[in-house]
């Protein structure tokens, strides 16, 4: 163990040492050329890969019950096929009908289940939505995958999400995306460590920058 | 039977700050300055297709010598308005084939190699074990010299019978900085917390300082994109006769600006 963490010193101090300079230092030339530069101006295009949305839906708790939750998400497309996304999010969780029956599992009959992931998403069948004989809207189903964490009951555990959605645009600019996801973590609350699935349906409206 | 109200409330409860925040985002998007850039089509035609992407189909054309207007770009693709007002996506390699008004050949340089030498600040997540848990990192970093990086790090490690977050700030040595596969070594110092489940019994919580190696590789992807493989060795020194160490790998992304 202390033999590991002295070789990986080692290997630090030398990589500082033997660090290499990275450019080499450019000498004057003896002729100076005589060039007319010529302007070049590098085109001001507004280039929109970001897209930052608020969601919201239902999220079913293993266990729990259906309740609603809130999402915050920040999404970047890297190509047209691919985007990664991450999302933090609330929903409340309620142990009414555990109470009924005698045996609480929370302190307060609510408790916060606080969830964030990092995920990758690839749209799948790009499409147009029509609106009435006018109006055609771009619209593309995806596949979404991630993993995160997930904070309940003051307990953290891993998180791992798979999904698909539809995204549909009305403007160039926004989006409109309906999403169904499963967000498994494992839980001892009820006494046995277990998978839980949670389902989520949720309606969200992105914005790209 | 009282009526459940905990779901909706959330919603209602933050509904001010959520309108509040999509007019902030609304104002934005459309306060974006209205001159375009024109450019003249070289190709016997462009094709303009209803959506960024290669499965949209194309409904126009520009044809060569026209000049079209470019309203905005997403990720290769471009938003074209032809000067009969038609609009459509245009991809990159076509637009790379067009003229600017001076007959000048356009340059849509995407982000190249060079940007990654330049870049400065650097930001990612990474996933992989600490033991024999998962962990999840998230990281910033800010280039102080070719060399060298300065870096604060937050870990998560949700295992089964407690829950470990490491915070640190680190100090990243690479020798190769401008290689693809460039390897790296750091050395941190932060702190370290340790909170066992609430369900098991005589539960003590551990705060600790920690220190750690590291010796990890990253590769440059694409675009803004680095991959990186890490492992780390993390001592955390919980009184002066008591010392403790993990073993950490992990592997992840990071974005840089």
């Amino acid at each position: 163990m202390k033999t590991t963490l002295k070789l990986l010193l080692l290997a630090c101090l030398l990589g500082a040492v033997v660090s290499v300079p990275v450019r080499a230092q450019s000498q004057t030339p003896v002729i100076q050329p005589e060039v007319d530069r010529r302007n070049i101006r590098i085109p001001k295009i507004n280039v929109d890969d970001i897209e930052i949305g608020l969601y919201g839906g239902v999220l079913s708790v293993q266990d729990f019950g259906a309740n609603s939750a809130a999402e915050f998400r920040a999404a970047y497309h890297l190509t047209e096929d691919f985007f990664i996304e991450g999302t933090v999010g609330r929903s409340t969780v309620s142990d009414e009908s555990f109470r009924r029956l005698g045996i609480p599992i929370f302190t307060q009959q609510e408790t916060n289940l606080d969830y964030y992931h990092l995920s990758v998403g690839y749209n799948l069948f790009p499409g147009e939505i029509f609106f009435g004989k006018n109006w055609a809207m771009t619209s593309a189903v995806y596949l979404i995958g991630g993993v995160g964490s997930v904070k309940f009951n003051n307990e953290n555990s891993t998180s791992f999400n798979f999904g698909i959605g539809i995204r549909v645009l009305p403007a160039d600019w926004l989006a409109v995306r309906v999403e169904m996801r499963d967000l498994l973590f494992e839980s001892d609350i009820l006494g046995k460590n277990e998978l839980k699935h949670n389902f989520e349906l949720v309606l969200g409206l992105g914005v790209y920058f | 039977m009282r009526a459940e109200p905990t779901g909706y409330l959330i919603i209602g409860r933050f509904a001010k700050q959520l309108w509040l925040l999509v007019l902030l985002l609304l104002s934005f998007s459309v306060c974006a300055d209205e001159t375009f850039e024109r450019v003249s089509v070289v190709d016997p035609y462009l094709e303009l297709r209803t959506g960024p992407g290669r499965g949209y189909p194309i409904t126009t054309i520009a044809e060569r010598g026209e000049s079209v207007e470019i309203l905005g770009r997403r990720t290769d693709w471009f938003k074209v308005r032809t000067a009969r007002g038609k609009e459509g996506w245009v991809v990159r390699e076509q637009m790379e084939r067009t003229l600017t008004e001076a007959g000048v050949k356009t340059t849509f340089r995407d982000v190249l190699v060079e940007d990654y030498l330049r870049r400065r600040v650097e930001f990612g997540f990474a996933y992989g074990q600490f033991e024999s848990d998962p962990i999840l990192t998230a990281h910033i970093g800010y280039r102080l010299h070719d060399n060298f990086l300065a870096e604060l790090a937050l870990s998560q490690v949700p295992g089964d019978f407690s829950s470990t977050s490491l915070f640190y700030a680190s100090i990243v040595s690479q020798p190769y900085p401008d290689s693809d596969w460039s390897p790296f070594f750091s050395l941190g110092y932060g702190k370290f917390n340790n909170k066992p489940k609430a369900t098991l019994v005589s539960a003590i919580e551990t705060n600790a300082d920690l220190a750690n190696a590291g010796l990890g590789v990253r590769y440059y992807l694409t675009r803004r994109f680095v991959a990186r493989f890490e492992f780390k060795q993390h001592v955390t020194l919980i009184d002066f006769n008591r010392t403790d160490s993990f073993k950490e790998w992990s592997l992840g992304i990071s974005a840089f600006f």
